[in-house]
């Protein structure tokens, strides 16, 4: 596999109920770089996170891995990116191990079997002792960190993340940090649309501003 | 990763016995509410009871179809199957099947006992056995796919029933015919085979047509 990962979003367009999200978007991006979305509410950063995963779909324009379009069949975009939303795409029936036990079984580059690892995600977000724990018994944020334990777990090289820093303490968010790094160090890009100012916790930072369109 | 599916749709079900007893319940009450509004009389009963079985597993796969997916959609498991390399199709045919198993096989294990109840014969209670065992994996992987259809609208709940009660009509038009044509002694291999064909031919195509609705959905 090439080490090389371009993603391009070009003059991307998307309107909902007749109303614009967003235009004119051109986003150029390399692997070990980091596109942190900001905005007001309601600019579009979700719509544009879900446009760049392929389930969102645009006006005009379009996105592409390394120059293929993303909803080409050859591009196998799938296999390259892991979502998670602001939803945490947990259940709620569930134990924590028993959900991202199943929520390994959808990503393909994770080693599902492997229990030990899945304990040691959950040991790097310090949830551990939530091991058992119904994931509706949670708060809000220990919810979060369940989800983002995922990034622990997988070898997926583009990461989407929509707020991912949301309900989340300093400590857990240095902790993200540090797992932003590393994977920056293994050659991975990521797109997160956050309200802070990474830039300096961070290298190879590019911000992306949003304005509200609909004015 | 089949068996991580299978393992995790288990667990959801059995720390939901709420889902597996609730339609049992509702079955047997509103089959109870039949005597109750037309009368003992046997000969009038004994003619329309496989209709109103029939009638009373409707609704009951309505109920237990209609919100199948409200909490993947609120918890975003929907966005997470869509963004994910795995097999989703397979997933949804799992799914498909578990509902059926979980909610439509309980009722279909006590149609003996009903038969019991309201003295059905056994050519009659076999026949009905036949035609909801081949026709309510149909109805139920319809209804899932309804509540797939509705699952971006805010209000849905009659909705979803008005949209795929059509859909049920082939199948309950040669249920019916199979039970009507046993118990006037006809043939009634047609009309069994017409069910397994709807049957073999809904069951794998489901799963495509649910993934393209989930994305429609989303989509919104």
């Amino acid at each position: 596999m090439t080490n090389n990962i371009e993603i391009s979003v070009n003059s991307a367009a998307c309107y909902k109920n007749n109303n614009i999200i967003f235009k004119d978007i051109n986003i150029l991006l390399n692997n070990r770089e980091i596109l942190v979305v900001t905005g007001p509410n309601g600019c579009g950063k979700t719509t544009l996170i879900q446009s760049i995963c392929g389930i969102q779909n645009l006006e005009s324009g379009h996105i592409s891995l390394n120059k293929v379009n993303i909803q080409h069949q050859e591009c196998n975009y799938l296999e390259n990116i892991l979502y998670i939303g602001h939803k945490n795409s947990l259940n709620d029936d569930l134990t924590v191990l028993e959900n991202l036990d199943y929520l390994c079984a959808f990503d393909s580059s994770a080693d599902s079997k492997d229990t030990k690892l899945i304990r040691k995600s959950m040991e790097y977000f310090n949830i551990s002792k939530y091991e058992d724990y119904m994931v509706s018994q949670l708060s809000e944020g220990n919810k979060r960190r369940v989800a983002l334990a995922r990034l622990f777990l997988t070898k997926k090289k583009i990461w989407l993340l929509d707020e991912p820093l949301n309900n989340l303490d300093d400590e857990t968010t240095k902790v993200l940090i540090k797992l932003f790094i590393r994977h920056q160090d293994n050659q991975g890009l990521i797109i997160l649309s956050s309200h802070f100012d990474l830039s300096k916790e961070l290298n190879n930072v590019k911000i992306f501003k949003m304005e509200n369109q609909s004015d | 990763m089949i068996k991580s599916i299978v393992k995790t749709e288990l667990a959801i079900y059995f720390r939901n016995l709420n889902s597996i007893f609730l339609p049992l319940i509702f079955f047997f009450l509103i089959l109870s509410v039949f005597p109750l509004i037309l009368g003992t009389d046997k000969i009038l009963l004994g003619k329309i009871i496989p209709g109103i079985i029939w009638i009373t597993v409707i609704l009951t796969t309505l109920l237990s179809s209609n919100n199948f997916f409200r909490d993947d959609f609120k918890n975003g498991v929907i966005e997470t199957y869509l963004t994910s390399d795995a097999s989703i199709e397979l997933v949804l045919f799992f799914r498909i099947v578990s509902c059926w198993v979980f909610t439509c096989l309980p009722v279909i294990i006590f149609i003996p006992l009903v038969s019991l109840l309201f003295e059905i014969s056994f050519q009659n209670s076999a026949i009905i056995l036949l035609t909801l065992i081949l026709g309510t994996p149909v109805l139920i992987s319809i209804g899932i796919f309804g509540s797939a259809l509705t699952l971006g609208l805010a209000k849905n709940n009659i909705l979803t029933p008005v949209i795929i009660i059509p859909f049920y009509i082939p199948v309950l038009i040669f249920s019916a015919s199979a039970i009507e044509a046993v118990s006037i002694g006809l043939p009634f291999t047609m009309q069994i085979y017409i069910l397994l064909a709807l049957l073999v031919l809904v069951l794998p195509i489901m799963p495509y047509l649910l993934k393209y609705t989930l994305e429609l959905s989303i989509n919104n």
